[in-house]
């Protein structure tokens, strides 16, 4: 009985397992096949309009990563100028300091940070440039999600050109390895293919959305953004009819200059522009804009690192009874018109109050002013270019007009203070409206490359150390010159 | 054939006979000693040669057996020589057995299989369990250090953690350089469940032939572990347990308050800001934050077990328990283990068993950043403030560098992680038609990890504080199996001895993670850090694509060895791979490889002499392969990451992006290894002196890796997969031991082991052009390494120090315009007058060219002692903490007393403006030795007097006092040369976890 038993367990054993060897070996094919699930995989992707839309918010929401909107910029399109500092205690981050004395090399992170940075949103685009137009969806949705990204290739570009000068131009997603690495694009084909994008993104944008959309790319921005690329170009006739066009399209100055930078009035009438941050509720990730916070004023709860802050010749050189200045500059010591008292032992003396949130809106666990949007474009910008254009072309007489609306809000009724400008000598008159353009944008990121795009790099940084023929771009990060095995040069002098 | 069949009808005739004859049976009794130590051994077997039956010694070593008046007794016993006495009608036999000096007759456990030592072509160190046992290191991996010639260990402290263990140098780029872990058949990609005291033995397989077997994961050697089993006796309990302290060594003296802050001052004025610290001497010392925060900690281990069985079962139980303090307040590290097996012998040809691990431990953690909190803390803050407050550094501006209070940081951070884990192995053995023998083995790991952080509502400082709680849960579940089925055949005809395998295996690995975050979740004394979210909690999930993993693989596998006279030996193996990394033509891969040996002291001309007891040369040449690549490399996926949210509206509402960022190759294809392996072994003197030598030659071809690449592409990382590169790794092992019985009451034993290996890179899809890596914790990014073809791995790389400017007149006239007095001068090696990123230069390997060990241990009558040294040499580190600095952190003494703070101060060692983007770069300065020699392990044990015991009733009782890296010595001005990291960043100190050295003292009891 036992010995039978045993027979049995021991033919069985053997049969099972060779039964179940045979089973594994049958369903092989399918084992080994554990490829994601047809949701993740790529080739999934841009099929539908759900998709398409999506893959324009992640291009949106690149906008305000760390290198598109923290040090980076402001290493890049800051620290250059006569208005900041680097701000923060002495020792700390003092690379800053080396751009801010054109003593920066090739070797430092910053620029590698920007580079990438653009290149990421510049993908973005090129993904939505490149795959939307196969998608089956409403022809009119699709052409504007095509032309909001080519608004943002061309303003990517237009940073990285103004930083970099020649740089390569991807529009395209790469084929293959024999893509991935490409060569310097002259500087002039980079600027031809913006204001290419610009002009069919302009072509097909609304003037305005609903409430739901407000924050997208506008036709008003397209047309301001080829405006500013006009003037960067100096091809004043472009400007002219670009900013008059925008000036006919309803937008007005935000009365009150020192409030329009506040959370609460975000995405006013005088905004055409705006990365749109906020605070999203257990998604910091999605809260990620670093911009007021790396300015923060030091030292306070909910306030920064106090880095990129007010230069004493940009306190010193407002007109006497400016309220810009007191509207720009936080100054150590002072209580901000909400209520927050700036303690007077602090690092810095001043602060950039353009990014400035209220300490009381801090929430735990997010960025100090993640709320914070960052302004790009907005209509003072449009009225002193078409200022700068009449002058340049001669009608300095029209210039007034637009310049005076500007100072006419900056005064906030004060007649005392800021004179309206009546010249009508060329060169006097350009000089006020490059004036105009320090006071009014201080502090927005503007002054470095205006000042360098004004053919006055020499007069106003050279006792920093700026260079003609050298620091009207910055040095290509090395890295990418490593990586690209010889392929990208150097910037002259770098 | 026909000669077969006449032996084996021989063998059955016999077998008859003896039974029939089995007649008068008498009682025998005796006892089984020590040869030399007169010790009573227990648990030896005393069989009835000829028969099954057989009997066990109990704890005083006797035994009694029924054998018949004509038999004869064989007393065997591990580690001893087998002795056979013929009963010849005497009713007490005593046995003195010796201890056994020929190794040869043991078996070595192989790959799917056991080995006899004298067949083995391949390169196979074995490590006894209890070697590694003894240490008070509670990690096995971290025991093996210095005990095989070719494997390095870089231990990391964090109680829990597992240490970095590369065999025959760095082979593999991308993901796991770790060989692969057997424990009972199952495979794993790290043993930190094991219980060191539940080991038997360790085989490292490190040449190719002996891991071509396990092709699909053997591409950086293998590891296998046999755990205890019971025996067949009485019941035999052990208990084994510990404790001691550990305590922090070779700490690194910091700068103290008034040398900060002189230093902060200074580095002030360097940047043209005002003095932060008006009277520098009025802070005095200060706070000394490493004694504050560390501690010498608390560390206690106990294991008992039980085994034994009979002739049917035999079974091992066993029950551990760790309790160690980190030398963090604060750090704590539980660990519970139980360890099962059982064997069933059914009927003669039918086996059944099974193994059986469970694991609980649990954690409470410190932050991450500790240490590096702790490197750079401000002297000049005080813990707390007279008013019982924190100190505040926001109070002294000392920036933003090191705005942090480490008691803080240590009193609000809240963070526990337990771990459940059971792994098991089940088989059964059948064996049939007499030469066959088929297993099959299931077995696998089923786990569970849990991570809780809980973030209170508080103000500690400016920058500590938090105005909302925080709960964050990441819950990580592992399920792998692995089924692996073979047929064995051997056979001995004559002088031909022949064994041949073939297999059959499946295995899938799944591991799932899930992270919840819910806000302003009330804080229950234990209720969240213990049990789910609140239901009324808003909880958002997130599943990271990269943190699911499926994989599945398939496997055929065969092997046959041959061996004629013991003279000549022949090894020859194949495995085919299908594993589901690969996709269509790539998705198998063949993995051959053949060994060959000569046993020269079993050949006729060595019979009469006297010197080599044994002498062997071997060789052995193999192909294997690595599976352990990203989950589907080639499938392009969708980005869905939560920060691609764009936000849009008024009000502003979040709209979840979606899109392309990443690049993939076409295709990939397995990463092999090539090795070839020579040795040759022997044994001296009865084997008093051994030794072995090894040179091998490991190439890995198509290594896969990701390289950087343009950043104008756009792509999320920056970096591109594929099999990119081959890499070789060469060089010589060699053992040398020596052991004697000097006298009845003293023997010692001495071994040294020395590996040395050359790392290159042979070729590398960049050509010419470098690959540069190695940025972690280098201030702004900048790359410390580069792979390159011609050189190692990941050598560090950069500006060669030639001096420090003293004065601006010598800045104006160098080759670096930008610098000012105090910052380091850098070689112009181009000689172009400009100092540029084409002068940087190789600055050093951190992959070490030597590592050895030598293990001694000594017996004096009831005396033991045993003294482990281990290190390193020829290999660098680089001290990234020296310039990981964003502000005013702390320096360290030696970097205090020799800075340059003015002409003529220093030439060598830079200004406190070390951490400015030109001083930070990466040079020569960083790189240092990173050679070390340590004491390993030191134990003294003594064994109580047998007169004692036999009155307790206890066998035997060892007190045993232990001392872990008691003694270190290295040049290294960091905490501690032993530096791990990921491939391309190895050896980059950047936040390391203190050396420390353990003390403790403990007791063995056998009942």
């Amino acid at each position: 009985m036992n010995n039978k038993k045993y027979t049995f367990m021991r033919k069985a054993s053997v049969l099972g397992l060779i039964a179940s060897t045979i089973l594994i070996q049958s369903c092989k094919k399918d084992f080994l096949n554990t490829a994601p699930a047809q949701n993740t995989a790529a080739t999934q992707f841009f099929k539908t309009p759900e998709d398409a839309g999506k893959a324009v918010n992640a291009m949106y929401a690149n906008l305000h990563e760390w290198n598109n909107i923290a040090f980076a910029p402001i290493a890049i399109e800051s620290m250059g100028s006569d208005d900041v500092e680097k701000g923060s205690s002495a020792s700390d981050a003092t690379f800053f300091n080396d751009y801010h004395n054109f003593t920066i090399t090739a070797g430092d992170g910053q620029l590698g940070g920007f580079w990438t940075g653009q290149y990421q949103t510049i993908n973005f685009a090129n993904q939505i440039l490149a795959n939307v137009p196969g998608i089956t969806m409403d022809e009119a949705l699709k052409n504007r999600y095509l032309a909001e990204a080519k608004f943002i290739r061309a303003y990517e570009y237009f940073r990285l050109v103004r930083a970099f000068g020649d740089v390569p131009l991807r529009l395209t997603i790469p084929k293959d390895a024999s893509e991935y690495n490409l060569p310097h694009t002259p500087k002039e084909q980079v600027w031809a293919q913006i204001e290419k994008d610009l002009t069919e993104a302009a072509a097909v944008l609304p003037q305005s959305y609903g409430s739901a959309d407000i924050g997208r790319i506008t036709k008003g921005a397209a047309l301001t953004m080829h405006a500013k690329v006009a003037m960067y170009l100096k091809k004043w006739n472009d400007v002219l009819s670009y900013t008059n066009t925008v000036m006919g399209m309803g937008y007005s100055l935000f009365p009150n200059y020192e409030q329009m930078f506040r959370t609460t009035n975000k995405n006013n009438q005088e905004s055409i522009f705006e990365i749109q941050n906020n605070v999203i509720p257990n998604n910091p990730s999605a809260s990620n804009s670093q911009y007021s916070q790396v300015q923060g004023v030091r030292g306070s709860t909910g306030g920064g690192w106090g880095f990129n802050v007010p230069s004493p010749e940009l306190a010193a050189a407002y007109a006497t009874g400016d309220p810009r200045r007191d509207a720009t500059i936080i100054f150590r010591g002072e209580t901000t018109p909400e209520g927050d008292k700036i303690p007077l032992e602090g690092d810095n003396p001043m602060y950039n109050q353009k990014s400035y949130v209220p300490f009381g809106l801090y929430v735990s666990g997010f960025n100090e002013g993640a709320q914070q949007n960052k302004i790009v474009l907005r209509y003072a910008d449009v009225l002193l270019m078409n200022a700068e254009a009449n002058n340049e072309l001669g009608n300095s007489a029209a210039a007034l007009g637009p310049l005076e609306q500007v100072r006419a809000r900056a005064r906030a009724g004060n007649a005392g203070v800021l004179p309206a400008v009546i010249t009508t000598d060329q060169g006097t008159l350009r000089t006020a409206i490059y004036n105009e353009r320090r006071f009014e944008f201080a502090m927005e990121f503007e002054r470095y490359f205006d000042v360098i795009r004004q053919g006055r790099g020499a007069e106003v940084f050279g006792p920093r150390g700026w260079k003609a023929g050298k620091n009207e771009v910055w040095p290509i990060p090395q890295t990418e010159i490593d990586i690209s095995g010889g392929t990208l040069t150097q910037n002259p002098g770098y | 054939m026909k000669r077969i069949y006449s032996i084996s009808g021989l063998l059955l005739l016999f077998t008859f006979f003896s039974t029939v004859v089995l007649a008068q049976n008498a009682t025998v009794k005796g006892k089984v000693t020590d040869a030399k130590t007169g010790e009573a051994l227990i648990g030896v077997t005393v069989a009835v040669k000829g028969t099954s039956t057989g009997a066990q010694t109990d704890v005083n070593g006797a035994y009694t057996v029924n054998a018949p008046s004509n038999a004869t007794l064989q007393v065997s016993y591990i580690g001893y020589t087998t002795q056979e006495v013929a009963v010849a009608g005497q009713t007490s036999i005593d046995f003195k057995l010796q201890s056994s000096t020929n190794e040869l007759q043991g078996v070595v456990v192989v790959g799917y299989g056991t080995q006899r030592k004298v067949d083995v072509t391949g390169s196979i160190a074995t490590v006894k369990g209890a070697d590694v046992a003894k240490q008070a290191s509670q990690n096995a991996v971290s025991g093996l250090q210095g005990k095989v010639a070719g494997v390095q260990i870089v231990n990391n402290g964090t109680p829990g953690s597992t240490p970095d263990i590369t065999i025959r140098g760095l082979g593999t780029i991308y993901g796991n350089t770790k060989p692969l872990f057997v424990v009972d058949g199952v495979w794993y990609d790290d043993i930190n469940f094991l219980n060191p005291q539940d080991i038997e033995s360790f085989s490292v397989l490190k040449d190719a032939s002996s891991t071509a077997i396990y092709g699909i994961r053997a591409a950086n050697g293998v590891v296998l572990i046999s755990t205890k089993r019971g025996a067949k006796g009485k019941p035999v309990i052990n208990y084994n347990g510990f404790a001691g302290v550990q305590a922090v060594t070779n700490q690194v003296k910091m700068a103290n308050a008034t040398q900060y802050a002189t230093a902060v001052n200074e580095l002030a004025a360097l940047n043209n800001g005002a003095a932060v610290f008006a009277d520098p001497a009025s802070y005095g010392t200060g706070t000394d934050w490493y004694k504050q925060i560390l501690r010498k900690a608390f560390i206690t281990n106990h294991q008992a077990s039980i085994s034994g069985g009979t002739d049917k079962y035999t079974y091992n139980y066993s029950f551990g328990y760790l309790n160690q303090d980190g030398i963090v307040k604060t750090n704590n590290f539980q660990r519970y283990t139980v360890h099962l097996s059982n064997d069933f012998k059914i009927s003669k040809a039918l086996k059944l068993g099974y193994t059986a691990s469970g694991l609980s431990d649990k954690s409470r953690d410190v932050s991450g950043d500790i240490f590096h909190q702790l490197y750079g803390a401000a002297p000049t803050l005080p813990v707390r403030k007279a008013d019982g407050s924190y100190g505040d550094p926001n109070d002294y501006g000392t920036g933003d560098g090191n705005n942090y209070n480490p008691q803080a940081t240590l009193d609000f951070y809240n963070q526990r992680t337990k771990n459940k884990r059971v792994t098991y192995n089940v088989y059964g053995e059948v064996t049939f038609l007499k030469n066959f023998k088929f297993k099959s083995s299931f077995g696998g790991d089923v786990s569970q990890n849990e991570i809780r952080s809980y973030t209170p509502e508080y103000q500690a400082t400016v920058k500590q504080f938090s105005n909302k709680t925080n709960l964050s849960l990441t819950h990580t579940d592992v399920r792998n199996w692995i089924w692996e089925n073979t047929l064995s055949y051997e056979v001995k005809l004559n002088d031909h001895r022949i064994t041949a395998l073939l297999g059959y295996s499946a295995l899938e690995n799944v591991t799932r993670q899930i992270n919840g975050q819910a806000d302003n979740v009330p804080y229950a004394a234990k209720g969240n850090l213990q049990t789910s979210f609140p239901d009324d909690a808003n909880v958002t999930y997130l599943a990271t694509p990269g943190d699911q993993i499926r994989n599945r693989a398939l496997s055929q596998f065969g092997r046959v060895n041959y061996s004629y006279k013991d003279k000549y030996l022949l090894n020859a193996s194949i495995r085919r791979d299908g594993a589901s990394q690969f996709f269509g033509a790539n998705t198998y891969g063949y993995f051959p490889s053949v060994g060959a040996g000569w046993v020269i002291t079993n050949e006729d001309f060595m019979k009469d002499q006297k010197v080599f007891s044994n002498l062997k040369l071997r060789g052995s040449w193999g192909k294997v392969g690595n599976s352990v690549v990203p989950i589907n490399p080639t499938v392009q996926v969708i980005a869905t990451d939560p920060y691609l949210t764009a936000i849009f509206g008024n009000p502003q509402v979040a709209y979840p992006g979606a899109s392309i960022n990443s690049i993939v190759p076409p295709s990939i294809v397995w990463e092999k290894t090539v090795s070839s392996d020579f040795g040759i072994e022997g044994g001296l003197f009865d084997n008093k002196l051994t030794f072995e030598a090894d040179y091998y030659n490991r190439e890995t071809q198509d290594a896969i890796f990701a390289i950087p690449v343009a950043g104008s592409l756009g792509t999320s990382n920056s970096a591109l997969i594929g099999n990119q590169a081959s890499i070789q790794n060469r060089g010589f092992e060699f053992l040398v031991g020596w052991k004697d019985q000097a006298s009845n009451k003293f023997s010692y034993s001495i071994s040294a082991n020395l590996g040395i290996n050359t790392n290159k890179v042979l070729n590398v899809i960049t050509g010419k052009n470098p690959i540069y890596q190695g940025g972690d914790g280098i201030a702004n990014g900048a790359l410390a390494t580069r792979t390159v073809v011609g050189e190692p791995i990941g050598q560090f790389y950069g500006y060669k120090v030639v001096g420090v400017f003293q004065t601006a007149d010598q800045v104006s006239k160098s080759a670096q315009i930008g610098a000012k007095p105090g910052d380091f001068i850098y070689q112009d090696t181009n000689n172009d007058k400009i100092v540029d990123s084409r002068d940087r230069v190789a600055l050093g390997s951190p992959l070490p060219k030597y590592s050895y060990g030598v293990n001694t241990s000594f017996t004096y009558k009831n005396f033991d002692l045993a003294l482990d040294f281990q290190g390193v040499a020829d290999v660098s580190v680089y001290n990234a903490n020296v310039a990981y600095r964003f502000g005013n952190e702390n320096f360290t003494q030696d970097f205090y007393n020799n800075r340059w703070h003015g002409e003529g101060t220093s030439n060598t060692y830079p200004s406190v403006n070390v951490g400015k983007t030109t001083n930070a770069a990466p040079n020569s300065f960083y790189v240092e030795s990173g050679s070390y020699l340590r004491l390993r392990n030191a134990q003294l044990g003594y064994v109580l007097p047998r007169s004692l015991l036999n009155t307790w009733k206890i066998s035997r009782v060892r007190l045993f006092a232990n001392a872990q890296n008691a003694l270190n010595i290295f040049g290294y001005k960091g905490f501690s040369p032993e530096i791990g990291g990921g491939v391309g960043s190895r050896g980059i100190d950047a936040n390391v976890y203190p050396l420390y050295a353990t003390y403790n003292f403990g007791v063995n009891v056998t009942f």
